[in-house]
């Protein structure tokens, strides 16, 4: 209970913190998590910090007019003009409400969910799990940003990066140049916090975040009959886009809540209100950032597939546990997971009292200095990946990967698809050469088992449908040309 | 291209028994050719260069990378909390150009807290310089 509250309060204060998300702070808490030795207790509080950030997030939106997360971007939009009017106070309550009764019912969709998930998942050799990670990368790809093709290429960069050291089958050293602190491969917090801590820092020296902090006083934080009115079923629709999206690898919060938004207004009797402070604006995508959050566990601890960076972090600290999340993690470590979903519970119900009656404390952490902030996180970094191994080069090695991050986004190249794909790396090169030996070089075993040839038959479909909807476009173009 | 040469030199084997360099082989040949369909989806297209950085925008990133670089390569001479004082003095004059009471106090205070939370309360071992 103590560490759900910890994470609870840890992911609030990151949410309302701008410049630093979910999976940069579940990052600089893996060391610690370790140190924990009990792998319930640091995936509880690890959990709680994913999804309180995302109750978090709409302080900031809609008292300063920046997202205190991705996820929370959207909620700038209507919150903030809420806020400029004097209803502050309706716009937190409604997000804190729509938020818990989301993340409530995303946890009843986990408990149901999960476990048949599970069952089925058991039935799982090589060629599915390699199927079922290249789909998972190809989603995750899809669904991350404006070009498939970049995200494509992050990916493979991820999946050869993650071949660096010592190959897992044959213990041969790969690209290591010699070098002896290359032949353990690069290690997720190393690479986690450099691309996402350091680099994301990098980014936001750019330019002084300029805020304009609404001064009317915060009241009536419990909506009004007529404000449940509008926004009950916004929070329901936001509920059902959430869990659904959230399901997805590369689903996650950010889309869900892009995505209700776009619902909210499609479905409006009054479409012209949204952007001047339209309460289903907020209470809809605040309410599917929270269901997506809570289904993005599903896949990673039924199928062992990290749907997003906060979730990959996550994994990783339940492998550095010795704890394989995937379909036997029910199995072996019931405690664990059922732990896991009673957390989730109790933790929702934390976060609505930790976000109603101390919004005034965020706000007073809004008031520290990012002048201040951006060194304490960086040593924070540092104090975090030196503490892996005692060795200063892994210290030197994030700071590469920070500069590379934030070379990255200049380029406009997601960085989520590159983690991803580091992480499931080794997953996807084990079942690969496992499968070839199974088969004895026989590459139709991929085909010929059917949840194996239904997962890349997606994947195959993914790929050919860009491809045949440019050729349509082009073909009508000259059609109507003619 | 080169990492799919050296790949193919760590041993490539044979679809009945991939060798070390069969999966990176076949990534650095796919990332290849990926580049290369990006490179000429870029030439097709009808949108005018855009500027990476606008005029003084790279300043601050580069001198916070540049800090962090020193930190880094400092920090098993001069020891952990020796390099962080310096880190908060180099990044709240260097990059943040603050006032120098708050320089002080933070960089005073910000190093005490960092070692009372991690080497009095945590008991985190960190690198051990000159002073402490």
């Amino acid at each position: 209970m103590l560490f759900c509250f910890i994470g609870a309060l840890l992911g609030t204060a990151v949410g309302v913190l701008p410049g630093l998300g979910p999976a940069a702070t579940i990052s600089l808490l893996l060391p610690l998590s370790y140190a924990l030795g009990n792998p319930v207790t640091s995936i509880i509080m690890l959990a709680g910090i994913y999804y309180g950030a995302m109750y978090g997030g709409s302080t900031t939106s809609i008292l300063l007019n920046i997202p205190g997360e991705a996820a929370s971007v959207v909620t700038c939009i209507d919150g903030y003009q809420m806020a400029k009017k004097g209803r502050a106070g309706a716009a937190l309550g409604m997000a804190a409400i729509g938020s818990f009764i989301a993340g409530t019912i995303g946890v009843v969709g986990l408990t149901f969910v999960a476990p048949p998930l599970a069952a089925f998942a058991l039935k799982f050799g090589p060629p599915e799990y390699f199927s079922l990670t290249i789909l998972g990368l190809m989603l995750a790809t899809y669904l991350s940003g404006k070009s498939i093709l970049k995200g494509l290429i992050m990916a493979i960069l991820g999946l050869l990066i993650a071949t660096v050291g010592m190959d897992p089958i044959t213990g041969n050293t790969r690209y290591t140049f010699g070098l002896l602190i290359l032949e353990d491969g690069f290690d997720f917090l190393t690479l986690g916090m450099g691309l996402f801590g350091i680099g994301e820092i990098l980014s936001t020296l750019e330019g002084k975040m300029k805020a304009e902090l609404v001064t009317t006083k915060i009241t009536n934080l419990w909506p009004t009959v007529k404000d449940w009115s509008i926004s009950k079923w916004a929070i329901v629709r936001g509920t059902g886009v959430g869990f659904f999206v959230g399901l997805l690898p590369g689903g996650g919060a950010v889309i869900a809540s892009l995505l209700s938004y776009a619902v909210e207004k499609q479905v409006s009797r009054e479409p012209e209100t949204f952007g001047q402070g339209a309460l289903e604006g907020v209470a809809g995508p605040e309410s599917a950032n929270n269901a997506a959050a809570s289904a993005s566990f599903i896949p990673m601890l039924t199928l062992g597939i990290p749907g997003n960076p906060a979730i990959a972090m996550i994994f990783a600290a339940l492998l550095i546990q010795g704890v394989t999340p995937g379909p036997l993690l029910l199995r072996e470590h019931p405690d664990l997971f059922w732990a896991v979903i009673a957390s989730m519970y109790i933790g929702n119900v934390m976060l609505l009292v930790l976000n109603l009656p101390l919004v005034g404390l965020w706000v007073q952490l809004l008031k520290v200095p990012y002048a201040i902030l951006a060194p304490v996180i960086v040593l924070i970094c540092c104090i975090g990946v030196y503490s892996m191994k005692n060795d200063v080069s892994d210290v030197m090695m994030m700071v590469v990967f920070g500069v590379v991050g934030y070379i990255f986004r200049k380029l406009q190249f997601e960085l989520g698809p590159l983690l991803l794909a580091f992480v499931l790396g080794r997953i996807l090169e084990r079942s690969l050469r496992q499968a070839l030996l199974i088969s004895r070089g026989d590459v139709s075993i991929f085909f010929s088992r059917p949840i194996s040839a239904t997962f890349l038959t997606i994947v195959v479909l993914m790929i050919i449908a860009p491809i045949l909807m440019v050729l349509w476009r082009r073909l009508n173009h000259k059609d109507t040309d003619v | 291209m080169g990492t799919a040469v050296l790949a193919y030199r760590m041993g490539f084997g044979n679809l009945h028994q991939p060798g070390p360099g069969f999966f990176p082989f076949c990534l650095s040949a796919f990332l290849a050719a990926l580049g290369f369909i990006y490179y000429l989806t870029r030439l097709g297209s009808d949108s005018k260069p855009e500027r990476l950085w606008e005029k003084g925008v790279w300043v601050r990133p580069f001198l916070a990378a540049l800090v962090l670089f020193f930190y880094a390569a400092l920090m098993d001479e001069l020891g952990f909390f020796s390099t962080s004082f310096l880190l908060f003095l180099a990044w709240l004059i260097i990059i943040e150009r603050e006032k120098w009471l708050t320089i002080c106090l933070a960089s005073i205070l910000g190093t005490l807290s960092f070692y009372l939370v991690f080497t009095v309360f945590l008991k985190v071992p960190l690198p051990k310089g000159f002073f402490f």
